[in-house]
């Protein structure tokens, strides 16, 4: 890059851009809230327009990022850290797809790759994914093309058939992590040993294309932030033990994306914990997310994105606040895996034990754990007509909630980010109908 | 005579209580690959169940969405109605997402009578996967130890190994030849899946019979390539040579995708794992795009097929994922497929039917 460019670079997403784009932001979130008319819901957490600065300044660098950085594709579950450390530009298609969801303009995107031949029974994020690059339409501007690709097999196997797509529509290097199911309560030795190799081998080929090594010491800083960033925002989650709950599930789903998409950067680090002495405010002053909470929920699986305020509003109307959920908690409960000193080695606890790579019965547990501590009177468990790996085994989990837990549970058929599986009057009416059942 | 009449195909629950009958045991299968020199080192049959189709679906449909595909829910119905009671063991290798889940349901929720084993099957390709396999495959000793109670000796499962090489030899044979035996297709499909239930040494015998009766025919019709799982309902086979065509090589999981190679290492499961993941290119194993479209290329070359039906089952994503690039790349380069969707439970609709023979007008 040419000392204009990178002059050019700097002007661009780091001074006039970015500035505007900040005021711009600040101002928005600030009339939303002075004009937040909501009589069941707490406005928007005051921290919400760092959040979007730091989100639409990410997509702003990604626009520029081929020209200074190496650009790499990765999956949610995927070790980042290894590639954060070699100065990668990390794009997570799964959340550019989400962003696309909540913007409500997912499905024009994906018709795009359902005309190329992508069935709709495909995971709807990977075919969001699949109509950006056929149609190069998405709301963030522009996504920077990939020089390497890491998939890691902990959330899903239908990411290796994703990004195995993606290695031949790029002709560029992917690298696999596989992480071996765990059906039982632990992984088996072997398993970590394959899981450890190949973050290993991995290293290699990341640093050749990035086209420097790798440094130790930049590894553990960006290790120790991502542990930091990781435990703050399970202390966050963890205040929704609180009665009344400070913000709901539906807040946590729009504040994660700093902890998926900018692990291990130190402006995410401070994000959090700007977020946390928030909602410590929030505790203090007793604002709760649901005005006059009555009753508190947790949330299976991943969000419904283009519905989240139709949700907390009808909810919210009722005195219901959704107050945990097993998908933000999967970004904090790795905390306790990430050992900056252990390095690899707890790269791949951490990648393994991935609730996503664990039983159905673990799911159960950590559910039944969450009830108890958070103090919960029901369950919603979201059916994703395109997330098969974390909705199979939910009938029979509803099921034991009921019998065993004594909880109402609710299955709610939808889908992540195809709003056409998502019928809004049979939703209407099973919420009412679990609403009511709630009050009994 | 023809070879149709020289092989008494021999039904699966027949081979099931003759191999109890002399002491061994019964293992059901969920596909796809497994290790099944290994289960027959432990004088355990390996029983698959690939569905099967034609079962009381609303078993499994009171544990599963209705967005999973069809070979999982019959299996899981199958298995709740007792239809697997004469396995002493149920095995679940890891595939995909679904097979996953369904293995994991029944270890969590819905235990059956029998011991549950999943195993997992490394993807990506590399030696690390080959080195987890292989301990993967120790590991699965250990519980197949527990279960039929004795320990085979790694002479005993390296014989067991030369068993199933020489049955894959014919296997691949068979598949090679297939247009020199006057086997229609619904038929050879019969004979080389009795693959998936009969041990070795009957395979070896019924594929010597069939190379012994030396038929030299040649098969008419045109000629086509189908990919997809399973070939169930087996309906769309007798469509094929009802409209004048025939499957002249397959991609299919349960039969093409299967063909291993013999492996070289002398360690027993090292061996077992080389050959199970150097099989022909597949998603299940990781394989690129790229290689799975090769192959179909090499396969369309040496058997100048004019066509590739894609049989998928309704809800396999991993089928899914793939077609869109293999039907672009076989249409660069002049091969006209086509793709039907289907559940193993119903008959080949009479839209599929329309489409089939649609497709062979194109291709004729
Ligand atoms: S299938 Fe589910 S876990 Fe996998 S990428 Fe799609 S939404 Fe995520
Ligand atoms: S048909 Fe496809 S989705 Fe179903 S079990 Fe087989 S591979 Fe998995």
């Amino acid at each position: 890059m040419s000392i204009i460019d990178s002059l050019l670079y700097h002007w661009n997403v780091n001074i006039l851009s970015h500035s505007l784009l900040r005021l711009n932001i600040w101002l928005r979130a600030e009339i939303s809230r002075a004009s937040w008319k909501s009589k069941y819901l707490a406005p928007p957490l005051k921290i919400s327009w760092l959040n979007k600065d730091l989100v639409t300044r990410h997509w702003l660098r990604g626009h520029y990022a081929n020209q200074r950085h190496k650009v790499a594709w990765v999956t949610s579950g995927a070790p980042t850290e290894l590639l954060k450390a070699l100065d990668y530009f990390i794009v997570y298609p799964e959340n550019h797809a989400a962003i696309c969801g909540t913007a409500r303009v997912a499905v024009d995107i994906m018709s795009v790759a359902e005309e190329a031949g992508y069935s709709q029974d495909i995971c709807s994020y990977a075919r969001t994914d699949f109509g950006t690059l056929l149609s190069g339409k998405t709301p963030v501007g522009k996504l920077p093309r990939p020089d390497l690709l890491l998939a890691c097999t902990n959330i899903c196997q239908t990411v290796l058939f994703w990004y195995r797509v993606l290695a031949r529509h790029f002709n560029i290097p992917l690298i696999v992590i596989d992480t071996p199911f765990v059906y039982h309560s632990e992984a088996t030795e072997h398993a970590l040993q394959f899981v450890l190799r190949q973050l290993e081998q991995a290293i290699p080929v990341a640093e050749q294309v990035a086209g420097k090594s790798l440094q130790e010491r930049k590894l553990k800083e960006v290790g120790r932030l991502s542990k930091m960033a990781t435990e703050l925002w399970l202390e966050i989650i963890e205040r929704n033990q609180h009665q009344p709950a400070p913000i709901s599930v539906i807040d946590q789903f729009i504040q994660m994306a700093p902890i998926v998409e900018m692990r291990g950067d130190a402006e995410t680090v401070d994000f959090y914990a700007a977020m946390l002495k928030e909602v410590d405010e929030r505790i203090a002053n007793g604002i709760g997310a649901v005005k006059g909470e009555k009753k508190r929920l947790l949330w299976d699986n991943l969000p419904i994105w283009y519905r989240l305020r139709y949700l907390a509003e009808f909810l919210g109307e009722n005195g219901v606040a959704i107050v945990a959920s097993t998908y933000t908690n999967a970004w904090g409960e790795l905390a306790r895996y990430y050992d900056v000193e252990r390095g690899l080695e707890s790269l791949a606890l951490a990648c393994i034990y991935v609730i996503l790579n664990r039983s159905t019965g673990h799911k159960l547990k950590t559910m039944q754990r969450m009830i108890e501590e958070y103090h919960l009177d029901g369950v919603i468990l979201h059916s994703d007509r395109s997330c098969k790996p974390y909705s199979i085994g939910q009938m029979d989990q509803r099921d034991r909630l009921i019998r065993e837990f004594e909880k109402p549970a609710l299955l709610l058929e939808a889908d992540h980010n195809d709003f056409r599986c998502f019928a809004e009057q049979q939703v209407a009416n099973r919420l009412a109908a679990f609403v009511e059942m709630l009050e009994r | 005579m023809t070879a149709e009449n020289a092989v008494l195909i021999p039904r699966r629950s027949e081979v099931a209580s003759a191999f109890k009958q002399q002491g061994g045991l019964v293992a059901a299968v969920l596909p796809i690959h497994y290790p099944r020199a290994l289960l027959l080192a432990f004088n355990i049959l390996p029983m698959e169940v690939w569905g099967p189709p034609r079962v009381d679906v609303s078993l499994g449909s009171a544990h599963l969405q209705p967005y999973v595909c069809s070979v999982v829910r019959n299996a899981l119905s199958f298995i709740l109605g007792g239809g697997l009671d004469v396995a002493d063991l149920i095995m679940v290798p890891h595939a995909c997402d679904s097979l996953q889940g369904l293995g994991s349901i029944l270890l969590d929720f819905l235990p059956p009578k029998q011991p549950v084993i999943p195993f997992y099957l490394p993807r990506g390709g590399s030696q690390q996967g080959e080195v987890f396999f292989a301990e993967e495959l120790r590991f699965l000793y250990q519980r197949l130890e527990e279960i039929a109670g004795i320990s085979p000796s790694n002479e005993t499962i390296m014989k067991s190994i030369q068993w199933e090489e020489v049955a894959d030899e014919l296997l691949a044979r068979l598949h090679k030849q297939r247009g020199r035996l006057q086997f229609k297709d619904h038929d050879f499909y019969r004979l080389i899946r009795t693959r998936e239930y009969l041990p070795a040494e009957d395979f070896i015998d019924i594929a010597q019979s069939i190379f012994d009766a030396d038929y030299e025919g040649q098969q008419e019709g045109i000629p086509i390539i189908l990919s997809g799982i399973v070939p169930e309902p087996m309906g769309l086979l007798k469509t094929i040579s009802e409209f004048g065509a025939r499957v002249v090589a397959d991609d299919l999981a349960c039969c093409g995708r299967r063909l291993y190679p013999a492996g070289r290492s002398e360690d027993p499961f090292f061996r077992m794992a080389e050959r199970i993941l150097g099989g022909p290119p597949d998603w299940c194993r990781g394989s690129p795009i790229q290689d799975r479209l090769d192959h179909l290329h090499r396969m369309i070359d040496a058997t100048d097929a004019r066509g590739v039906i894609f049989y998928n089952v309704k809800f396999c994503e991993p089928e899914l994922f793939d077609l869109p690039d293999l039907r672009q790349g076989l249409g660069d380069l002049g091969v006209p497929t086509v793709s039907i969707e289907v559940d193993i439970s119903d008959p080949l609709s009479s839209q599929a039917t329309t489409r089939i023979e649609a497709f062979f007008e194109m291709i004729r």
